[in-house]
């Protein structure tokens, strides 16, 4: 053991955290400009880049209870980076952080207005500039709760893209590890938290991810400290802090029908699912679905995000990626396989 | 841990796999934990009886405010409220407006599309009858180089021979003589349908 290297690398971690690396990381910082608004939520278009061939439009549906900025986390570890520099033209939903205005927003409205409407503009607009026939569709991907919200929608609003491919995104909720033994009917007290709150904390939700595996905080720490010399790594360390403190809270009434139907039901697997008074069975979709799941996803396993196989119903074709729930959109070979879903 | 050929044993590589060690029977007893019964109805209760608390604290802060005649949260909320229905409402009118728009710029479309198909039409018409004239005119001229011939041969010989060579097996055009023989040429003049109908002569056509 190298005791003075050990210290070498103690001194330049110390003089890391007193740089406030967390507070200086600059996020979603790919050029990209707002074209539509409703609510707290933003559509957010990224051009193709010059000179590329531009290919089929890519509509994004984001998770509600993170920020946006995981798929655009630093410049190199960008998935809509990525994307736009081969041609791909984005369209990003985020879905903003509802305020306390928002507390009464219904599951019902999220899927059957605000993601149809977002995805009729994003089309709307590709036709506009070009980038797609006058009678032409994008595709859409979705990313862990925001694939689920997609599924919902496009299972209950055909024709809005022409498929459709899931990253990360549970549906066989009882397939869903930890979280769904915690999400249990009989001891988790959803009611009584959305009558006192009027939406589930951020707080909340951070602490929940963060004791699904105690001993990753240790190892986080560990990491940083073995490979501060990293710059890019210690970058990207800092980056992924600030992402994931800066979290959303769960509009309540929405909050309640999502843990009601997916954990306590597990209601997406079936076709008795009555959402607003209106069936919603994913057995009802026709488009093709691409299911993207990460070995190391603890958040959802492999087993829950490919409940789409038998849920679906249009053709379903599934991939395993490497790595995590959350590191499996900063890898590199994501876009690539992205890339090739879109050309196929 | 420790290389054959270093005068010390690897102390970082046993402290490596020692804390490897650690960490899998860690995360080994944290799983037990942390779905454990008892715990897990602990926490929920404490989660509960905190929202609870959050919540009478608020509805008091409320109603200080309300005595104070201060805007409470629950008025900044409503009026939030307000403004998000108002939002929706507009967004319903403009996705209304945007499909009529759409409806529209497709009318138009296909309103020109038509347009340009009946223009084209007409003019591949026009340039028929053009061709049709044209033919007609060079037949023309080919009886009328005929024509000073015919007296002649008609007031030597009558009829018969001369009526044969020119009588086509096919009915005759623009009233070129017949088996019959009697029927006068006419005059040169602009040219006209082939058929009495005024439809062109399949042949010509």
């Amino acid at each position: 053991m190298n005791i003075a290297e050990e210290l070498e690398r103690s001194v330049e971690l110390g003089q890391f955290l007193a740089s406030r690396p967390v507070a200086r990381a600059r996020l979603g910082a790919t050029s990209h400009r707002v074209i539509h608004r409703q609510g707290s939520s933003v559509l957010r278009y990224f051009p193709p880049a010059r000179g590329a061939k531009v290919r089929q439009p890519l509509f994004i549906s984001t998770p509600l209870i993170n920020g946006w900025a995981i798929l655009d986390l630093l410049p190199g570890r960008s998935l809509v980076g990525a994307l736009s520099a081969v041609g791909v033209p984005v369209y990003l939903l985020d879905w903003g952080v509802p305020g306390a205005s928002d507390r009464g927003l219904s599951l019902g409205a999220l899927i059957d207005q605000r993601l149809p409407r977002a995805l009729r503009r994003a089309t709307r607009h590709a036709r506009a500039e070009g980038h797609l026939e006058a009678d032409g569709l994008p595709a859409a991907l979705g990313y862990c709760v925001g694939g689920t919200f997609l599924a919902m929608s496009l299972a209950r609003h055909p024709g809005l893209v022409d498929r459709m491919a899931l990253l990360a995104t549970p549906i066989d909720f009882s397939e869903g590890g930890l979280l769904n033994t915690w999400a249990d009917p009989e001891r988790f007290p959803v009611d009584a938290l959305i009558d006192d709150l009027g939406a589930f904390p951020k707080e909340l939700m951070r602490e929940a991810f963060a004791w699904l595996r105690p001993m990753a905080q240790l190892s986080k720490w560990r990491s940083l400290h073995a490979r501060i010399h990293e710059h890019r790594f210690a970058e990207t360390w800092a980056a992924l802090e600030r992402w994931s403190t800066e979290g959303v809270d769960f509009p309540g009434e929405a909050y309640r029908a999502y843990v009601h139907g997916c954990y306590f039901d597990n209601a997406l697997m079936g076709d008795s699912w009555m959402l607003d008074g209106r069936p919603l069975q994913l057995k009802a979709a026709t488009i093709p679905a691409r299911v993207f799941a990460a070995t190391g996803d603890h958040i959802c396993p492999p087993a829950a995000a490919n409940g789409l196989l038998a849920a679906w119903g249009g053709p379903v074709e599934a991939e395993l990626l490497q790595g995590g729930h959350v590191s499996v959109c900063l890898s590199a070979a994501l876009p690539a396989r992205l890339l090739s879903w879109i050309d196929a | 841990m420790s290389q054959p050929d270093a005068p010390f044993p690897d102390f970082k590589g046993l402290s490596d796999d020692l804390y490897q060690q650690w960490e899998r029977s860690m995360a080994t007893w944290w799983d037990q934990v942390l779905e454990s019964p008892a715990l897990l109805d602990a926490t929920n209760k404490s989660v509960s009886g905190m929202a609870h608390a959050r919540a009478r604290y608020e509805a008091q802060v409320d109603e200080q405010l309300l005595k104070l005649h201060l805007p409470t949260r629950a008025d900044i909320t409503r009026l939030g409220r307000i403004a998000g229905l108002l939002e929706k409402r507009l967004l319903e009118i403009e996705d209304v407006v945007l499909d009529i728009k759409d409806g529209l710029a497709s009318r138009d479309a296909a309103l020109a599309r038509v347009e340009r198909e009946t223009i084209q039409a007409r003019i591949e018409a026009a340039e028929t009858r053009l061709e049709l004239r044209a033919r007609l005119d060079a037949l023309q001229a080919q009886l009328q180089g005929q024509l000073p011939a015919q007296p002649q041969s008609a007031s030597t010989e009558p009829s018969a021979p001369l009526v044969q060579a020119a009588a086509p097996a096919t009915p005759a055009p623009l009233g070129a003589p017949t088996a019959a023989g009697s029927a006068p040429l006419p005059e040169p003049g602009p040219a006209r349908p082939s058929s009495r109908s005024g439809k062109p002569h399949p042949k010509t056509s």
